[in-house]
């Protein structure tokens, strides 16, 4: 039986489901937007491994008050922090290309060592890299932000509204720590570089009243304002729409659920047609299981997704399972074996798109 | 759930306007100091909370609607103060909440039997996952769903069969078979309803041990929350009857002021009936705010976040009855029993509605430290509903609602179970 037939047996008791029918439907019919088109984009995953030991990370929740805890009050293992972070590299319909950041990681360390390794660095003091859209302030997406303050201080930052005061002293520039069980500080994160950019806060009624900002033809954030686990609220995801094949979502965690993206592009974009999407899903993220990972992976097929590429918090069991299970999947290589460190998770699958490869869409 | 005991007429609604903020600041010193995120043992983590709360408001279901307090003196005795006897009864839930949890899934049934209901089992299973962050919230997870089914029919019972076929019998012959005719049904409801579920949360699901959901089809998720949500909504009925209804309209069928096997089946399945509709409408309540959820949507267009989001609608709805019925006397207490369950029925909708509002308003990032918004995965309200029902119940059962309703007396209680009282009494 399907869940309509079932919920109209339902309705067919007869008793105050007439009354449920004739409610007037308060979502209303909104209109939509278009966003311009782009040639294609590129995604270079610099880095995907924000933390290197799964149990080391979920030992730390566990051990300073669980999932819902604030992240500035959890001494975090700093040697197992990594990052997370992309180049985006936008072909727009003349042929010329635009760079912009998503996220800065965490670890000081790991992330020098990224953006060194990716030539970072130096594409942020040319202005080759025009901005950073910073999806959610996570640790893991936020705390390594000094490594690109370090090389262009001033540089454009698009970050949700919906931050915390310790968010803002980090980007003005702080030493944050946490107490361990022990009574000691223990070092959680730094900048010692202050923001002195353009700062454009981020809330889901866009830059003009119709839910989105415009970051150029064709591309667009919009912040989905969704509670998130470790205090954290509200996350900017990215769209683009590549000329001939649709609407491609590129994500930091995806919190809001990658088919809710899909599901709000059909309802708000002009000429709507799914194509891909990329980025932390965020479904299996400690390696465990539940029957709507299931849906999930079902509902992508609904959607006919062309090309799914993901890492991070989608979890590999995932991203196994669902490839498996016929989602176009796209691969990932050894590349991350050349790294300094690996997820201990990280299987022969390659089912992830992890560090040092790259996705075309 | 005793009937209130002083005299209607003699009602102070003043005082017991400020009984339920004294209750409202009791449940958030509770909340800062055990389930806060961010304040002092943070227990909510969520799951491990979640199951803390359930499994005492399960031990203080057991002692008042199944055990009728056997094998303690029904109320309290000649002699000994109202709040005596209350402290001695709140100590032994709380020592029985912890057997429950430590002793009984985690030390027993998880470790000769099923184990994931021990954290410690799960761990030692090994496989992807098994550590013990996820191990415990998983076991979390199994022990609230039995606890659900084993709430959904203990208050069931003492509702529909109550003291039947047991009506003759002594107190303790009553308190043990009614629990055991109840753990009997309530293994078969877990397992149908809830076991599916839990088995799937492991990689690879243990399919051996358990099917596939088998309602995922149709509900449109492989969540127990389906059921979950459903079973909610189907106790909201049962609770409005016995407190909102009086009892009505199942009393009609009682043979010598005492359940039957007629009453208890016909309630046991037009709750289910009501549960289902409450469930259908609030569904298509939700569509109209969110839009319809579909098959692998998160956070408010997932259908398993609608379920278990009209489940915790329901537990709101049972919040305000409970609030109702000790608080306010179950006002209005004249007209005919059609009118006043109509119009307690309708109170408390409004009730529960407005403790929807404030639970997810920016307040309650003050007051629980919950990120403002729905759906966040794993936070659900019905933790902090839970632990509000704990207080009032606690205060109300167990202290027979002192400093509040400062008479002993049993006319009202006698009413409604003779047999009992008069055993008791005697």
């Amino acid at each position: 039986m399907k869940r309509r037939t079932f919920l109209k047996s339902l309705a067919a008791t007869g008793i105050a489901a007439s009354a449920a029918g004739t409610m007037p439907k308060l979502v209303e019919a909104r209109k939509k937007v278009d966003i311009g088109e782009i040639k294609s984009v590129k995604v270079d995953v610099l880095t995907e491994t924000s933390w290197f030991d799964n149990d080391n990370l979920k030992k730390h929740m566990v051990d300073y008050g669980g999932a819902m805890t604030n992240q500035y009050t959890i001494p975090w293992d700093w040697d197992n922090a990594g990052g997370y972070a992309a180049l985006l590299t936008v072909t727009t319909l003349e042929g010329k290309e635009r760079k912009f950041l998503l996220d800065s990681g965490w670890n000081n360390e790991w992330m020098d060592y990224i953006w060194e390794m990716n030539n970072i660095p130096a594409m942020l003091k040319s202005g080759e890299i025009e901005f950073m859209v910073l999806s959610h302030f996570h640790l893991d997406h936020y705390w390594g932000i000094e490594s690109t303050l370090k090389h262009k201080p001033d540089i454009t930052l698009y970050a949700p509204k919906t931050h915390y005061p310790e968010d803002m002293q980090l980007l003005k520039g702080a030493h944050l720590t946490a107490k361990n069980k022990e009574g000691k500080d223990v070092h959680i994160c730094k900048n010692d570089h202050p923001h002195t950019g353009k700062l454009v806060l981020t809330n889901p009624d866009g830059d003009t009243g119709d839910g989105i900002y415009r970051l150029m033809p064709g591309v667009a954030t919009r912040m989905f304002d969704v509670p998130i686990l470790l205090r954290v609220r509200g996350e900017n995801v990215l769209y683009f729409n590549v000329k001939d094949k649709g609407i491609v979502t590129v994500t930091g965690c995806c919190h809001p659920g990658v088919l809710s993206l899909f599901s709000y592009a059909r309802k708000n974009f002009k000429g709507y047609k799914p194509y891909g999407c990329y980025g932390g899903l965020h479904i299996t993220l400690f390696e465990t299981w539940d029957p709507k990972f299931d849906d999930i992976i079902k509902g992508v097929k609904a959607f006919k997704i062309k090309k799914l590429g993901c890492n991070h918090c989608t979890g590999w069991i995932w991203a196994e399972k669902a490839a498996a299970a016929g989602v176009p999947v796209v691969k990932g290589t050894n590349k991350y074996k050349t790294y300094k460190k690996q997820s201990s998770v990280a299987t022969a699958s390659n089912a992830f798109l992890t560090n040092g490869d790259s996705v075309v869409f | 759930m005793n009937e209130s005991i002083d005299s209607q007429k003699n009602f102070n609604y003043l005082f017991g306007l400020i009984n339920l903020a004294v209750v409202f600041c009791i449940v958030w010193l509770l909340w800062y100091v055990f389930l806060h995120p961010n304040a002092v043992m943070k227990l909510y983590t969520p799951m491990y909370g979640f199951s803390l709360i359930v499994a005492l408001l399960t031990v203080i279901v057991l002692m008042n609607n199944v055990a009728g307090y056997y094998p303690f003196a029904e109320s309290a005795p000649e002699g000994m103060g109202l709040f005596a006897r209350g402290i001695i009864l709140t100590v032994v839930s709380i020592l029985l909440m912890l057997v429950l949890i430590y002793g009984f899934f985690w030390g027993f049934i998880g470790k000769f039997g099923i184990a994931y209901f021990s954290p410690k089992s799960i761990i030692a299973s090994g496989g992807i996952g098994a550590e013990m962050f996820v191990a415990r919230e998983n076991a979390s997870t199994a022990i609230v769903y039995f606890c659900t089914a084993f709430l959904w029919l203990a208050i069931f019972w003492r509702v529909g069969f109550n003291r039947w076929p047991w009506q003759n019998a002594a107190r303790g012959v009553l308190a043990w078979s009614r629990l055991f005719a109840i753990l009997f049904f309530v293994s078969i409801a877990y397992a149908v309803l809830f076991h599916p579920h839990v088995c799937s949360l492991f990689y690879p699901a243990q399919l051996k041990a358990g099917v596939e959901p088998w309602w995922a089809e149709f509900a449109g998720t492989g969540s127990a929350f389906f059921n979950l949500g459903l079973v909610l909504c189907t106790l909201f009925w049962i609770i409005a009857s016995d407190m909102l209804w009086e009892g009505y309209p199942w009393k009609l069928m009682e043979k010598d002021g005492e359940g039957t096997l007629l009453k208890g089946v016909v309630a046991f399945f037009v709750t289910l009936v009501l549960g289902m509709i409450l469930l259908f409408v609030l569904l298509k309540v939700m569509n109209i705010f969110w839009d319809e959820a579909f098959m692998g949507g998160q956070y408010t267009d997932g259908p398993d976040f609608r379920y278990i989001h009209a489940g915790e609608i329901g537990g709101f709805f049972i919040l305000a009855a409970f609030i109702l019925k000790n608080y306010f006397n179950n006002f209005p207490n004249f007209g005919g029993i059609w009118s006043r369950a109509i119009i307690r029925t309708a109170i408390t909708v409004i009730g529960g509605m407005l403790i929807y509002l404030f639970y997810f308003s920016p307040a309650t990032a003050f007051f629980l430290g919950k990120v403002y918004g729905f759906a966040q995965p794993g936070d659900t309200p019905l933790v902090w509903t839970i632990l509000f029902l704990c207080v009032i119940m606690v205060q109300c059962d167990f202290f027979e609602g002192w400093p509040l309703r400062r008479t002993v007396g049993v006319e009202t209680g006698a009413e409604e179970i003779p047999g009992e009282i008069a055993r008791n009494t005697a």
